[in-house]
């Protein structure tokens, strides 16, 4: 009760706990894909603690880094566990992010005004694969030294730049030590300040312009013009809290026993046996693969018979998605009513799975 | 949305252009490794696999590619020297070409790498008779020479054996070596599992691999009683392996045992608030 009475004269708690959570109101409609956002954000925090604890007996350098991983998996005490989590989570990151993307695309939350958290978010998506990425290099084992071989050979397919850029990547004519060294600063160091500040700008901009209420429901509030600045809100919602935190607390402990329901049941998904042999510049094994994110693009690239149209084209769907704000300027948020729309965005959807299970199996 | 679909096929107009100018970046590009085209890299196998060769020599790089050899990195200039890069030297002796070993200098040949064997061979009866006679048995007689498959019991059989001499004095050394040989195979199929576990299991393989590789030098001295000796001594040692896998595998269960618990503390929680949020409201 000190404790409290000392924080309410200094920054005024019980002011910001009404005004932030028990009398800040959401929509009454909002669904449960409402939540994938904070279970991402939950993600990148287990992410960032179970990366804490490997820091501690991961050696950053091509000649100890392996023994140093297989060392924290078998001798450090519930090593094998920090790692499990740490390797499962990334991979179910990208799910859940990839999710939030989708599911805001479907509700027609990237509209006026909110153009801005939607690229602050295409562009976390981006550091999110970039920090998976950077990251499956650093055990430094045969699957993520070819992975890595794989996804930084991928920028060659560009002319006169293309070769400047894979080095700049990579350090050297191939993945080396130079390679993990950049890989180990990107993934501690410059991605997490970048996703620190970017996440910040996001989540200023979903408090500051207000949630976007699905379009399936009535809302009043929301088929005003945006002539100017105005805060949604939503007087007659539930109150962020205790009703909508509950429903965010619900899918975290989904989120965890999903992680814990894969360490269990499928322990090799992410760590199958090429993971426990040491990186062997001399040895390509015969079926190397990117992670699943990676699988499309990978795949694409492989049926494109010219590589420079292959990376051009994604690199311009990318640009395509990174500003769909802009370019579908219509104000009808309801994709129901859009057949189009729809029918665009289950062709993407498909096309995607089909070329991540094309480039699995193939 | 007229303008964002023109740009589009302008940029992969120009790409597709663009992308034709440099045949050579194509070219350098389709040969990395992940388009699933190796870069040539052995002169020696794709001469000795060239339509030029003799159908006999034609084979070798094939029975080589099934070969235990192949499996572990050991390629043809390992055994013959010379220079796998260089299609015009590959075959100098200034840059160490040995060629084919005579006959009777095959141990040697073979002995460069299997120096404990070779000593054993040697002063073995095949060893003996080889060297002085030139007609007892070398390395290929019995483990061929391209082809070489891993070591193992089964090499010792009716078939091989019964060209030079009887069958039964071979049956008993086969008896003394079984019970090892047995224990060998089980910690290597252990081995195995735990590798597709995820488990990293170097030191044991090189355990393993230390006494597999000392029994086995054991053997070529063809002494029964020494090998009936030692097998108290190698029973030992593969215990240990074996105790440490043992161990793994509790260590795999509790792990799985302990990470369920985990998410059906989550599970729990899940519907602990699910039903709490159903609560009606005052």
């Amino acid at each position: 009760m000190r404790i409290k009475n000392w924080l309410e004269i200094r920054i005024g708690l019980d002011d910001l706990i009404r005004t932030q959570l028990t009398e800040y109101r959401v929509p009454r409609n909002l669904n449960i894909t409402y939540t994938f956002g904070f279970v991402a954000l939950i993600a990148f925090l287990i992410q960032t603690a179970t990366g804490v604890l490997l820091l501690f007996y991961y050696i950053p350098h091509s000649e100890t880094a392996f023994r140093s991983v297989q060392d924290l998996t078998s001798k450090v005490p519930y090593g094998w566990l920090f790692r499990q989590i740490h390797v499962v989570t990334s991979s179910l990151m990208i799910v859940m992010v990839l999710l939030h993307a989708l599911s805001v695309f479907f509700l027609g939350g990237y509209k006026k005004p909110r153009e801005l958290t939607w690229i602050s978010g295409t562009f976390m998506l981006l550091i999110t694969v970039t920090f998976c990425l950077s990251g499956y290099l650093l055990p430094w084992s045969q699957l993520s030294y070819w992975a890595t071989t794989i996804a930084t050979t991928m920028p060659t397919a560009f002319p006169y730049v293309g070769d400047m850029l894979a080095k700049l990547m990579k350090g050297s004519e191939q993945v080396s030590g130079l390679t993990l060294n950049r890989f180990f600063a990107l993934h501690v160091m410059l991605l997490p300040f970048i996703l620190a500040i970017i996440l910040s700008l996001h989540l200023f901009l979903v408090r500051r312009i207000g949630i976007s209420s699905p379009p399936f429901g009535k809302s009043a509030e929301a088929e005003k013009p945006w002539t100017g600045y105005r805060h949604e809100s939503y007087p007659n919602g539930y109150p962020f809290f205790p009703d909508f935190v509950l429903k965010e607390t619900i899918m975290t402990m989904v989120f965890c026993a999903a992680i814990f329901f894969c360490i269990t049941f499928l322990p090799t998904l992410f760590l199958p046996e090429e993971a426990n042999i040491p990186a062997d510049p001399y040895k390509t094994p015969a079926h190397i693969k990117p992670e699943w994110y990676l699988l499309a693009p990978y795949q694409m690239l492989k049926i494109i018979p010219n590589k420079f149209l292959g990376v051009s084209l994604q690199l311009i769907l990318l640009l395509i998605f990174i500003s769909w704000p802009f370019l579908d300027t219509q104000e009808e948020k309801n994709i129901l009513k859009r057949p189009r729309l729809l029918g665009l965005f289950f062709f993407s959807l498909i096309l995607w799975l089909v070329f991540t299970l094309w480039g699995k199996y193939s | 949305m007229r303008y964002p679909l023109a740009l589009l096929i302008i940029l992969m107009l120009s790409s597709a252009t663009l992308g034709g100018w440099k045949e050579d970046f194509e070219k350098a590009f389709l040969t990395r490794p992940w388009t699933g085209v190796q870069a040539p890299g052995d002169v020696c196998i794709e001469c000795h696999a060239s339509d030029m060769m003799k159908p006999e020599i034609r084979d070798i790089p094939q029975k080589w590619k099934t070969s235990w050899h192949y499996q572990n990195g050991i390629s043809c200039h390992n055994c013959h020297g010379g220079d796998p890069k260089d299609a015009a030297n590959a075959m100098s002796p200034q840059r160490g070409y040995a060629g084919t070993p005579k006959y009777t200098q095959v141990p040697e040949f073979c002995g460069k790498c299997h120096v404990g064997i070779l000593k054993n061979f040697l002063e073995s009866g095949h060893g003996r008779a080889l060297k002085s006679s030139g007609k007892g048995p070398n390395c290929v007689t019995c483990h061929e020479s391209h082809n070489i498959q891993k070591a193992s019991i089964n090499i010792i059989n009716e078939r091989l054996c019964a060209k030079c001499h009887s069958y039964e004095r071979v049956k008993i050394m086969k008896q003394a070596l079984f019970v090892t040989e047995n224990k060998m195979n089980e910690i290597d199929k252990g081995l195995k599992e735990l590798k597709a576990e995820g488990v990293f299991t170097e030191e044991e393989e090189k355990n393993l691999f230390n006494t597999q590789a000392e029994f086995r030098i054991l053997f070529h001295t063809e002494d029964v009683s020494l090998v009936r000796k030692r097998t108290d001594e190698f029973g030992h040692k593969l215990n240990q392996i074996n105790v440490k896998i043992q161990k793994t595998f509790e260590e795999l269960r509790f792990r799985r045992n302990f990470s369920g618990f985990l998410m059906m503390i989550f599970v729990g929680m899940a519907i602990g608030f699910l039903l709490l949020s159903r609560r009606p409201k005052e």
